[in-house]
């Protein structure tokens, strides 16, 4: 059932459909072969791999289909565990390395709590040192980003490297901007004190009291389905007290703006992002489109001709940063 | 087989054949039992495979013509059963619809053909109405496009193979609100026009398919005919709840409402009879927006009561909640204490009680659904509990449609029914006002011809939970709710698929064949929807 601590397998599917409705890879093509439902049907019926692959290669893992499966099937699991049984893509392999080999030469971190930025908010460092400074915390030499492309792309994950990983992370609270990243680090460390980037942020003041009634409010789909029971509460309160729209569905799941796969390793068809992100706008007029995840602004702002700002930015004095 | 064949000489009879006995967790190899179908002579109602005789042929016409039929465990393995579970079916290939043309060209190809074609929405048919047993499935959901908003003339255009739910979800952007559709995210327009479509506000704005203003209809034949109650308005009243006989909705303009979320209020009764007596009473006196009997047990019955606006809410507060007979909540759990108190031995039904009310009560009351003490989205909260809390791999639901007078003894027997074939079910009852002017869309339909004003319904839904049942108890249980609805001239809403054998019985030999003479006349080759009604 949802958010059961025992989640189930792909042969526990009924078909209900439900997450087809959240899916935006079903979104994008209409064709119920591209749906977490589709891919467990075919299971079922004893598909081979190879018909599954274009399925498994399409997926966003924005995780929507986990809270909504009432037989509690852990779908983008299944995806990501099915993923790691294709061919590797050898331009994603190189970039996980690439990773691996930086992090390899990372210095440990002094005591205390960290924030795990991610690729997406490294590759701008204006931002990055504006959400560190807001959070009032030290970003990690070793953010673990070789292991979040690993998770995306179904990569190995040495055994020592992410032992070492962990063994650096243990008891501290952790702030983390990738939310594949973040819902792995869940299941690895249960004991930590864990929050997303977007709900570290909104939490504080300086950000929170500038979300305006006429902001269209973008949440990071997979931190927020990786804790969904927990976060639409945090996010329900977000809403009714500033008044502004969110990317939710009427199920109170998040629609990524991306429908294509490997989003932020910019990878895929934008096509499909592009449509996905008219609709999330369309019957809308917002003023300012508000992001957790910076690599979600870029999309936004080919389809929109209105301020797309990352929620760090919204604090926008270094007075209110220092602060917050 | 024939009534009155000693249970000795059915014994002998499968003993002869070799039939094991039916093992927990396997299904038996008969899908009908020897004591089911009493009186009716035995007709196959699990369809038969077609045969793929010239299937090749078929494949390479249509793909000549850019028609792509897709073959293969990842594309058919999603279709082999419906909502129901107990129907199995592959179809030899799959068709996703893209457009009216497609499906045009598709149907014209099948008859040429004769090539089954098995029209599916939302698949939540519950007797293989939508398994494909060989031939091609047509996906609907596919087309799920909003075509146009009128906010002025308050209708929407769509493409028919939309859920529901993601009509809502496009409505809601600006305001507005379908008028009733089932209480399952998961259905899709065309098919609930197809049949009816039931909401708790029905009582007072009739069934969904009473909304639809116009279509666009691809015939058996592969024609694109758009019809309404004054163009082409045959076809329009034999599509509008035709099961899917008479052609595949491609498009459907609707009547919209603005938006509004609800004020729900929940009464407790013990007795099924006096609920549904007040129900009848609210119908009646047009006291509510929206209302309809949901059951944990007979003796736990909830009469759910909504309104769009607080000036409704408040006139039904003056006016006729003094009149019901039913209990607040904590009313009735001091009722219900007092009751299990002096009865002692019955300490289990008491928990069951109790633990369902724990489980299913907060589900109605999640704080993102509401708003200032309203439900803002009904039929994503009902059907997250529906899922949640009724579905299954099997769900079983048959059912009954009776005019008002009939609908009491209706329940009681059909309640009676459940307590002989299950230890727990659920029971949900809604009235279906009726307009005068679409008789015609309700002849052989889950309208009981017999009804005037208000249709009621009621589905007998077992809590399957972990238990295994054969197919054969599920078809014992569905003939017996059955049978009491040709003793009452009563209707159901799922007569269709395995359920057909009653068809006749219920609807009589010469309507049938006056639908199957139509039908013939409309699909030469009878390749549309094949086996499900006729």
């Amino acid at each position: 059932m949802y958010s059961s601590a025992h989640p189930r397998a792909y042969s526990a599917c009924s078909g209900c459909s439900l997450c087809r409705l959240v899916c935006p890879m079903w979104r994008a093509r209409r064709d119920p072969c591209y749906s977490p439902e589709g891919i467990a049907k075919a299971r079922q019926s004893g598909a081979a791999l190879a018909e599954l692959a274009p399925a498994l290669e399409a997926c966003t893992l924005c995780g929507a289909c986990d809270p909504v499966c009432p037989e509690d099937i852990a779908l983008s699991a299944m995806i990501m565990a099915l993923r790691r049984e294709l061919p590797p893509h050898p331009e994603l392999v190189a970039l996980q390395v690439g990773y691996r080999q930086a992090a390899e030469s990372a210095a440990a971190d002094p005591a205390g709590a960290l924030l795990l930025p991610g690729a997406a908010m490294r590759a701008d460092p204006a931002l990055h040192e504006k959400v560190t400074a807001l959070l009032g915390i030290r970003a990690a030499q070793d953010d673990g980003a070789d292991i979040a492309v690993a998770l995306e792309i179904g990569g190995q994950i040495a055994p020592q490297r992410l032992r070492r990983f962990l063994d650096g992370l243990d008891g501290r609270g952790l702030v983390v901007g990738d939310g594949l990243l973040l819902a792995a680090l869940r299941r690895w460390l249960p004991a930590a004190r864990l929050q997303g980037l977007g709900e570290a942020l909104g939490n504080l003041n300086a950000i929170r009291r500038r979300i305006a009634s006429a902001d269209f409010y973008v949440i990071e789909a997979r931190a927020y389905h990786a804790d969904h029971e927990r976060l639409v509460a945090h996010y329900d309160a977000l809403r009714k007290e500033s008044g502004c729209a969110m990317n939710l569905d009427l199920q109170r799941i998040a629609m990524p703006p991306h429908a294509s796969a490997y989003p932020g390793l910019r990878i895929g068809s934008a096509r499909e992002d592009l449509a996905q992100a008219r609709w999330l706008l369309q019957g809308r007029n917002p003023a300012r489109i508000v992001v957790e995840n910076a690599a979600e602004r870029e999309v936004f702002r080919r389809v929109a001709d209105v301020p797309v700002l990352h929620l760090a930015e919204l604090a926008a004095s270094n007075e209110e940063i220092h602060h917050a | 087989m024939p009534g009155g064949v000693s249970s000795r000489l059915i014994s002998d009879w499968a003993s002869a054949l070799k039939i094991p006995p039916v093992e927990p967790g396997t299904v038996g190899p008969c899908p009908v039992a020897p004591d089911a179908l009493q009186g009716i002579v035995r007709q196959q109602t699990n369809a038969a495979r077609w045969n793929g005789a010239g299937w090749r042929e078929f494949v390479a016409e249509l793909g000549a013509a850019g028609v792509a039929l897709a073959e293969g465990a990842a594309a058919t393995g999603i279709y082999a059963t419906d909502a129901g579970g107990t129907a199995y079916g592959l179809p030899h290939g799959v068709l996703v619809a893209r457009s009216a043309a497609q499906v045009a060209a598709l149907l014209m190809a099948a008859q040429a053909h004769r090539v089954p074609v098995t029209v599916r929405g939302g698949g939540l048919t519950t007797e293989g109405e939508s398994v494909a047993y060989g031939g091609v499935l047509l996906d609907m959901t596919g087309m799920g496009r909003v075509l146009a908003i009128d906010a002025e003339a308050m209708t929407v255009r769509t493409e028919a193979g939309i859920y529901w739910h993601d009509l809502a979800e496009e409505l809601r952007r600006a305001g507005l609100d379908y008028l009733s559709a089932p209480l399952n995210m998961t259905s899709s327009v065309g098919g609930t026009l197809g049949v009816g479509g039931i909401d708790v506000n029905s009582a007072r704005l009739g069934c969904s398919a009473d909304q639809a203003i116009s279509l666009q209809v691809v015939t058996p034949t592969g024609e694109i005919v758009e019809c309404s109650d004054s163009e082409n308005a045959d076809l329009f009243q034999r599509v509008i709840l035709g099961y899917g006989q008479f052609g595949v909705i491609t498009e459907a303009t609707l009547k919209i409402r603005p938006y509004t979320p609800l004020s729900m209020h929940y009464y407790y009764y013990s007795t099924l009879r006096e609920a549904i007596e007040d129900l009848q009473m609210l119908d009646a006196n047009d006291a509510s927006d929206y209302s309809g009997i949901l059951t944990i047990m007979d003796c736990a019955v909830n009469l759910l009561v909504a309104f769009d606006s607080s000036e409704r809410e408040a006139a039904f507060k003056a006016t006729w909640e003094k009149r019901l007979r039913g209990h607040g909540e904590f009313g009735f759990a001091l009722c219900v204490a007092g009751h299990y108190a002096m009865r002692p031995w019955k300490l289990g039904e008491a928990l069951y009680l109790l633990k369902r009310k724990q489980a299913v009560f907060p589900e109605f009351r999640r704080a993102e659904f509401h708003r200032d003490g309203r439900m803002e989205d009904r039929t994503v909260v009902f059907s997250r509990a529906v899922w949640k809390h009724w579905g299954s791999r099997n769900m079983v639901i048959p059912d009954l449609a009776t005019s008002a007078d009939k609908f009491i003894e209706a329940v009681e027997r059909g309640n009676a029914v459940c307590r002989k074939f299950f230890p727990h079910y659920t029971l949900y009852c809604v009235g279906i006002k009726l307009r005068a002017e679409h008789k015609p869309h309700y002849e052989m339909s889950c309208v009981p011809p017999d009804a005037a004003g208000w249709a009621y319904g009621c589905e007998f839904e077992p809590m399957i939970e972990d238990a295994v049942y054969s197919r054969d108890h599920f078809q014992s249980f569905k003939n017996a709710i059955y049978d009491i609805g040709v003793d009452l001239g009563a209707s159901y809403y799922r007569f269709g698929g395995m359920m057909k054998g009653y068809i006749r019985r219920v609807f009589g030999d010469a309507l049938v064949d006056r639908h199957l003479a139509m039908k013939r006349r409309a699909d030469p080759a009878m390749i549309l929807n094949r086996d499900v009604i006729f």
